[in-house]
């Protein structure tokens, strides 16, 4: 598996092809998220991530897969998803983490792209980021 | 008594379908037809729950949803945006204005509303 995190279920992929795999992609995200135990609103964020993955591989003409992978980083619980771009070999990492994160940087919580000879994106939302949110807006709340 | 919803779209054939979706698991639904009216009627009689297109004549969903957020008498009901818009800047427009769930109108759209009603709590 492409990435610094180690996984654990869901592992899901889906092969990108045509318009009507972008719904595809999104559903599956959507679902992977719950399994997690994301909230509809963060599974809605990294659905639209997983989208705009999707739609991104699919303009190269060449059908891609999108993986979609449950990880942990000590006692942090996230989703990633990713996807080997190998046309994207010899651009200027720093420019295409600038053109993702100028598309879905709101969305997720972290932007990568890994590999020399052959990168693949990988985007990750952590799931206690999102619970730790929420517990200093629920006590700015207060 | 079955809950009830207040479902803002403005396609007469679109309301129709959704009004039957959210019918067919046991709620009641009352339909506006654009953002002002949604406003209306959803702070007089608060619903249990907001279904909200984004794309609306006069006012736009996103709109409708931060008023909404804002108004005491229906800042606790929960905003469930159902629309056309799908992209990042679209969705995270939605969540920050305060809706409980974004979802694209796409072939599992439906799906999708009822998963996130049995998420709240409004289905069992």
């Amino acid at each position: 598996m492409a990435g610094p995190y180690s996984s654990r279920p869901p592992i899901m992929s889906v092969k990108v092809e045509d318009s009507m795999d972008i719904m595809i992609v999104r559903d599956t995200a959507r679902r992977a998220a719950g399994l997690i135990g994301f909230t509809p609103a963060h599974r809605a964020q990294i659905s639209s991530a997983a989208a705009t993955l999707a739609e991104l591989v699919l303009k190269t003409g060449e059908a891609h897969t999108i993986r979609l992978t449950g990880v942990t980083n000590g006692a942090e619980i996230g989703l990633q998803i990713s996807s080997e771009t190998p046309w994207l070999a010899g651009v200027s990492a720093q420019n295409v983490l600038v053109a993702l994160r100028s598309k879905m940087g709101d969305l997720v919580d972290e932007i990568l792209l890994l590999g020399d000879a052959d990168p693949t994106i990988v985007v990750v939302m952590w799931l206690n980021s999102v619970n730790a949110a929420k517990q200093d807006a629920d006590q700015a709340d207060e | 008594m079955a809950l009830e919803v207040l479902l803002v779209e403005d396609s007469k054939t679109q309301a129709a379908q959704i009004k039957e979706t959210l019918e067919s698991v046991g709620l009641r639904v009352r339909v506006a037809y654009d953002g002002p009216d949604g406003i209306r009627e959803a702070i007089e009689n608060p619903p249990s729950l907001i279904v909200l297109d984004v794309k609306l004549p006069t006012m736009d969903g996103f709109q409708v949803c931060r008023r909404l957020k804002r108004n005491p008498a229906t800042q606790d009901v929960p905003i469930i945006m159902l629309t056309e818009k799908a992209g990042p800047k679209a969705t995270m427009s939605g969540l920050r204005a305060g809706a409980d769930d974004y979802i694209p109108k796409d072939i599992f759209a439906s799906e999708h509303l009822i998963g996130t009603l049995q998420e709240l709590g409004i289905l069992e």
